[in-house]
């Protein structure tokens, strides 16, 4: 059978930060077209800080106006921007003096090209169209290009800053999980068992983590589709972001016969919570062949994908709590 | 109160390569068994482990739990990790071995970069609300700082493809590069701007890789290795995080340490500087003070591999190394962490018995 394609996912965390007496003002009166400083023993910060940074020492609020001109202290010119940068052509990261101000800001500078950019130079803020209380609200160009903005203030004191966070990631399934996930295309279970311990994990990581022994393609072993609720628990979704439930569901580990290892992370939402119990005995029934998805499976953690249409209870007897108590957390 | 004497007795790291086709944890249980091969020792004789990672790097929150498994999970030790650089979890495990309940201890740091976009990954280690939303990434602050140094005439880019020819010219000799060749100073300046005026040549590679040290305490130490390398002082220390309050074209913070250090007591054979590009080094030899006798990077440096998290571990195994081969007497090694040489460790360390 041919490779698995690499697992490609993303990685979001929805940052929401309260910004705080001074970092509070500075994003308002910036959102509101004003650039602010703050005065530190006789010298003014841009951006404002809540303290001295030589003494640690709380600074008081007082709040100067800088800008929105300001001199280039030194620049590096982005010729392949990243996809978080503020512009997607290339542009200018500089640090600017903004007049008024002692200390430069880290900012962007637009500029037509490398040439237009010098040590010294003038630039001046300009506003985007639309403001989103950040720091991103404005950008930089030469002095000589600025345009006169009229800029509607918008309402209330920015409280809070809201900063996605989002990362891609692709890499190829390492040898291991590529046989796991093949194998759960296959309708099977596919594991490992140590050359040392004896022990079957599933899915296995490649390696005994016990015994600090690598394993191989020759201690793949098949474990069955039937299996012991070890561990359980009801979630009830809360509705954060990227949260694709709406009712509650078991969330369970099921230890199937011959593995040591449970399998994790099995979501139900099919069969009673009243009746749902550690001890109980289960058969996974896969999807039509054709139907079976792994691309969710990737290095990290195990997970079946969509292969697995539902656990069905078998009828047999409960497994006494010693027999699974090693199991069960 | 006097230090206790701190020794490494075995260091392992992998290659440096772009993509490592298996796990973090994988990597850690090559190197923990290499080292308790070595010195012979159970894994129930090390009493602390701790490792360096990142979870953003793995791309997933409690990667580093995993990592673990490197060390092998059983029996439980005393265990820690540092969201850090290695060279952070051999300062911790320091710090541990001084309270003298535990004779040796394991030390890792690891990093698969290849998965990932440092480049947008980084920027989250800025400020969250001035520079983390202008996806302000390492380079591009290299790329500022060495504005600065050109602009206050500490350097000229020739002076930076020197480092480059000089540590891309060793690493030929060192097995666990990544990149290596000999490549002239006039080929160089002649390539593209990437993050003027730096050019991608002046950046190091994205590696995968891990590093680990096994260290131990004065009487254990000589048990266990022929010819351990002592630590004679570590020292960390930090600066701003505002890069509009830094003087881009020194490094103050690696200074004190290098005063703390008392480095300059003794001649420095050689000096492992984690220079992730070529700039920082040219700032580096001056706020250390490093003198013409010291060899700078002889493996080559982060600019031939650099597995970001064992990074600045690696350069400790790269003096450890020639320390323990008789080619070194006494060295210097150099980790940092944060844009710009934001924060820095200097880890001294001598032969002798």
């Amino acid at each position: 059978m041919s490779e698995l394609a690499p697992a490609s996912y993303t990685l979001e965390y929805p940052y929401t930060r309260t910004t705080g007496p001074v970092v509070g003002r500075f994003l308002t009166a910036l959102r509101d077209g004003q650039i602010l400083g703050v005065r530190c023993r006789g010298r003014v910060l841009c951006p404002p800080l809540e303290f001295d940074p030589e003494t640690g020492a709380t600074l008081l609020p007082e709040f100067v106006p800088v800008g929105p001109g300001g001199r280039v202290v030194a620049w590096t010119w982005i010729a392949e921007p990243t996809r978080k940068h503020p512009f997607q052509t290339p542009f200018a990261f500089a640090l600017v003096l903004l007049d008024g101000a002692d200390t430069p800001l880290v900012h962007a500078v637009q500029a037509a090209s490398i040439d237009e950019m010098s040590t010294g130079m003038r630039v001046r803020a300009q506003w985007r169209p639309e403001r989103r209380q950040a720091i991103t609200d404005v950008y930089f160009v030469p002095e000589a290009k600025a345009r006169e903005q009229r800029l509607e203030p918008g309402k209330g004191e920015v409280e809070m800053t809201e900063h996605l966070i989002s990362l891609s990631y692709t890499e190829p399934l390492s040898p291991h999980r590529q046989r796991y996930a093949k194998g759960l295309l296959e309708g099977r279970f596919v594991g490992q068992k140590s050359p040392a311990s004896g022990k079957v994990y599933l899915p296995s990581k490649g390696y005994d983590p016990i015994e600090r022994v690598r394993m191989t393609e020759k201690d793949d072993v098949v474990v069955a589709n039937v299996g012991t609720v070890v561990a359980y628990t009801v979630i009830t979704p809360v509705q954060y972001y990227g949260q694709k439930e709406t009712e509650p569901y078991i969330r369970a580990s099921i230890l199937l016969d011959g593995s040591d290892q449970p399998l994790g992370q099995q979501d139900i939402h099919d069969l009673p919570i009243a009746e749902f119990r550690a001890g109980m005995r289960l058969r996974a029934l896969f999807r039509p062949a054709g139907e079976r998805d792994v691309t969710e499976i990737d290095n990290r953690w195990g997970g079946t994908g969509s292969v697995i249409e539902r656990w069905e209870p078998t009828g047999e007897a409960d497994v006494p709590y010693e027999k699974i108590a090693e199991h069960n957390w | 109160m006097s230090a206790e004497e701190i020794a490494i007795v075995a260091f392992a790291q992998t290659p440096a390569v772009r993509e490592y086709p298996d796990s973090e944890a994988s990597m850690l249980m090559d190197l923990t068994n290499q080292l308790l091969r070595e010195t012979g020792l159970a894994r129930s004789e090390v009493g602390f482990t701790i490792a360096g990672s990142c979870d953003y790097l793995s791309g997933l929150p409690f990667a580093f739990v995993m990592n673990v498994d490197g060390f092998g999970a059983w029996p439980p030790v005393y265990e820690s990790h540092v969201e850090m650089d290695g060279a952070w979890a051999l300062f911790e495990a320091w710090v541990r071995l001084q309270m003298g309940d535990v004779d040796v201890a394991l030390v890792a740091g690891s990093g698969k970069s290849s998965p990932g976009n440092p480049r947008e990954i980084f920027p989250l280690q800025t400020n969250p609300y001035y520079a983390a939303p202008l996806g302000l990434d390492p380079v591009s602050v290299a790329g500022i700082q060495a504005r600065a140094l050109l602009d206050a005439g500490r350097a000229r880019e020739r002076d930076f493809a020197e480092v480059v020819a000089r540590s891309r010219r060793d690493g030929m000799a060192n097995p666990n590069a990544q990149v290596a060749k000999d490549v002239s100073v006039d080929a160089l300046l002649k390539e593209p701007y990437f993050a003027a005026p730096l050019r991608r040549h002046d950046l190091p590679p994205i590696s995968d890789g891990a590093a680990a040290v096994l260290v131990a305490r004065g009487d254990r130490a000589r048990q266990l290795a022929k010819r351990p390398v002592w630590i004679r002082g570590i020292d960390h220390r930090i600066e701003s995080s505002h890069l509009g309050l830094r003087d881009l074209t020194d490094s103050p913070s690696s200074r004190l340490a290098a005063e703390k250090l008392h480095i300059h007591d003794g001649p420095i054979d050689v000096a492992e500087l984690c220079v992730r590009f070529s700039p920082e080094e040219i700032v580096l030899r001056e706020a250390l003070g490093l003198r013409p006798s010291t060899r700078i990077n002889p493996s080559g440096g982060p600019l031939c591999g650099h597995p970001v998290m064992a990074t600045g571990l690696v350069r400790v195994v790269e003096v450890a190394r020639r320390i323990r081969d008789g080619e070194a007497r006494r060295g210097l090694a150099h980790a940092a962490s944060g844009p710009a040489l934001q924060q820095n460790l200097l880890c001294l360390l001598e032969g002798g018995a």
